[in-house]
């Protein structure tokens, strides 16, 4: 149980910066996600959370106070590491039981015996208790790894991708499972991944990391309905969001926008037409998730847009339908046992209500309808 | 897929491979002791038959200062290599672990002390223990012999640290372990193979140590190897009594590589730690 607190934290290793001035508050017992691609800086974070990285500049504070020089075993922290950091010499069972073995968490060994079964039965390696690291699968090794992080009761639960290397039903057991246990400990819980469902199911609020900086930071559905950016909007959703170039006419009384070398214009709301107007700029981009394109193959109304079936890929309950538009891909689903010849005609529609708006040379959020309603304050 | 057949005899012909193999090894050791019991007057004229006689232990273990030279002997080497492991344990864990300017430029350097012929140093190193009073003292065979067993030693210690990831180091940390317990639980027991069989090989490589022992110990410290020159006299050679003294120095190499066997067997903490 604590609040956490990074302020200004700049971290590099050698010449290139890890993290470059972060800050940011992670609430008591909140479940905090760090989400990010690979060498984002996210383990970074975690390790100078647990004090194992130290800053070169910046605060490190536990409920306010500040830990900057405050030994890692001291912090009482509790980490799952990314490549599992098993003892390879001892079994499951002592790696499990290893921190409470320690001089600082020291148990009685009935107490021990205990938790370890107790967290082994919920990380289902009961079996594996007698084994060597060395002889287990990843996912085994992986679920120890975690088992020996949950088994202590610390201020703070630091998790590096503990679910990346488990097979997809466990994962989404664990993931489950994780959530719950959020709910009963009682503990703030800091949780790196790159899934951004994980991210999404799983935050309470999500910090977007790229290259050492903070994108945004926020709950999932500010994430996922008013991005800051075209970085953040591409990582969230499957498949990815389609940005494309869009001009904006003012040319009489016709409110809209122009995209794909349609001759029709796209009527927009009032409140995007307002905003797009006030920057004085034309040319933007429009970010359109694959669930606001919808298909035919016929033409339904003036407004649709002639393409071609480019490519069809089955995701288990859905596909991922890819039209070609005068040379731009635009991804859609579909059911996933449409039949579609490639190349043939299709026509797609766009639900203009929930386009997002980015500036063409910023790449930043400029609108999307009805905005307030996702989010209190844009940051 | 072999057949019954085929499988017995490959088993035979390896077997038989090995056992001309070890004849090849142990024949000079067995050699080597048959001498010893016999006598200068046989030596020559008789190969497995012959009077025993204790004569040549007599004369060496009695006669001769022998003992003492192979206790300083024990400490000469024993104390290098105590020294290589308490220094050159940390050092390679400091080259395996932290970076620092000219961090391989110096671990070559260390390596390289290997590398120069012992003649090419030893009249320096000579002229140098004589001004600095370290001449035929155990403190200077001790750290001359460094250049022997610490190299190897940081060589084959230095890997076996990197194998292990930083992370596992870590994690003992956050379980709420202190560094000496991190060093004394997790790793000294994952790099324990290496050590041993690292501290073993140069032990014997200091015990066997010829050059330097000679030119830089006179009549106060003499190890076994150049007390073994002794029985070579003007008029004759005692072979008898030469294998006697080579006998007993051999032994505890032998021994200790008999008792620490099992060790010198590597791989018990890999595949754990890379995953």
């Amino acid at each position: 149980m604590a609040n956490i607190e990074l302020k200004n934290v700049t971290k590099s290793f050698g010449k290139k910066k890890a993290l470059n001035d972060i800050s940011l508050q992670v609430h008591d017992k909140e479940f905090f996600v760090l989400f990010g691609p690979a060498g984002a800086g996210k383990t970074t974070i975690l390790k100078t959370i647990a004090g194992i990285e130290l800053p070169e500049k910046g605060l490190v504070k536990f409920d306010g106070e500040i830990v900057n020089l405050v030994e890692p075993a001291q912090r009482n922290v509790s980490m799952v590491f990314e490549n599992y950091a098993l003892y390879p010499h001892i079994t499951a069972y002592d790696n499990i039981a290893s921190p409470m073995r320690s001089p600082l968490y020291k148990k009685d060994e009935d107490y021990i015996k205990d938790r370890v079964m107790k967290v082994a039965a919920l990380m289902k390696i009961d079996h594996l208790m007698d084994r060597l690291p060395a002889r287990m699968s990843n996912g085994q090794r992986q679920r120890v790894a975690l088992g020996r992080c949950l088994v202590r009761e610390p201020k703070v639960f630091l998790m590096d991708e503990p679910l990346a290397h488990l097979d997809a039903k466990l994962r989404h057991f664990m993931r489950a499972e994780l959530k719950e246990m959020q709910a009963n400990f009682n503990t703030t819980t800091i949780y790196v991944t790159h899934d951004y469902m994980e991210a999404l199911s799983l935050g309470d609020r999500i910090a977007v990391i790229n290259n050492g900086q903070i994108e945004q930071l926020g709950t999932g559905d500010e994430m996922y309905y008013t991005p800051v950016n075209e970085f953040v909007a591409r990582l969230f959703g499957e498949p990815e969001i389609n940005i494309i170039d869009a001009e904006f006419v003012l040319d009489g009384g016709n409110k809209g926008v122009r995209l794909l070398n349609q001759i029709k214009s796209f009527d927009i709301p009032e409140d995007v037409y307002d905003a797009l107007v006030a920057t004085g700029k034309t040319q933007f981009h429009i970010g359109l998730r694959a669930i606001d394109l919808s298909y035919s193959f016929e033409r339904q109304t003036e407004h649709d847009i002639h393409g071609q079936v480019y490519s069809i890929e089955p995701i288990g309950n859905k596909a991922v339908l890819n039209v070609d538009v005068n040379d731009s891909i635009l991804r859609t689903v579909s059911p996933p046992d449409l039949n579609a010849e490639m190349d043939s005609d299709i026509f797609v529609s766009i639900n203009m209500k929930n386009a997002m708006f980015f500036d063409a040379e910023s790449h930043e959020l400029v609108v999307r309808h009805n905005q307030a309603q996702y989010t209190k304050a844009v940051k | 897929m072999f057949s019954e057949n085929q499988s017995l005899l490959s088993r035979l012909i390896q077997n038989l491979l090995l056992i001309i193999y070890s004849i090849f090894a142990l024949f000079p050791l067995f050699w080597m002791a048959l001498i010893t019991f016999k006598s200068d007057l046989q030596m020559f004229n008789t190969t497995f038959f012959f009077t025993p006689t204790l004569e040549n232990y007599k004369a060496v273990l009695i006669g001769t200062d022998y003992i003492k030279t192979f206790i300083d002997n024990v400490i000469v080497s024993g104390g290098a290599v105590l020294v290589s492991v308490l220094a050159g344990v940390p050092a390679a864990y400091a080259l395996a672990r932290f970076n620092f300017k000219y961090k391989e430029d110096l671990a070559f350097t260390i390596l390289s002390f290997k590398f120069a012929p012992e003649i090419l140093v030893i009249l320096p190193l000579f002229m140098i223990y004589q001004k600095l009073h370290l001449y035929d003292t155990y403190l200077g065979l001790i750290w001359v012999y460094q250049l022997i067993t610490m190299p190897l030693l940081i060589w084959v210690v230095r890997g076996y640290f990197e194998d292990i990831s930083v992370e596992v180091e870590q994690a003992a940390e956050l379980d709420g372990y202190p560094w000496y317990s991190v060093f004394w639980k997790i790793l000294l027991p994952l790099i324990k193979p290496g050590l041993v069989a690292s501290a073993l090989l140069a032990f014997i490589f200091a015990w066997n140590s010829f050059t330097f022992s000679l030119q830089l110990s006179g009549f106060n410290i003499q190890t076994v190897t150049v007390a073994s020159l002794r029985y070579i006299a003007s008029d004759t050679v005692h072979y008898g009594q030469m294998a006697v003294a080579a006998t007993i120095a051999a032994l505890p190499e032998v021994i200790l590589a008999l008792l620490i066997q099992k060790h010198l067997v590597r791989g018990l903490s890999f595949g754990a730690v890379k995953g």
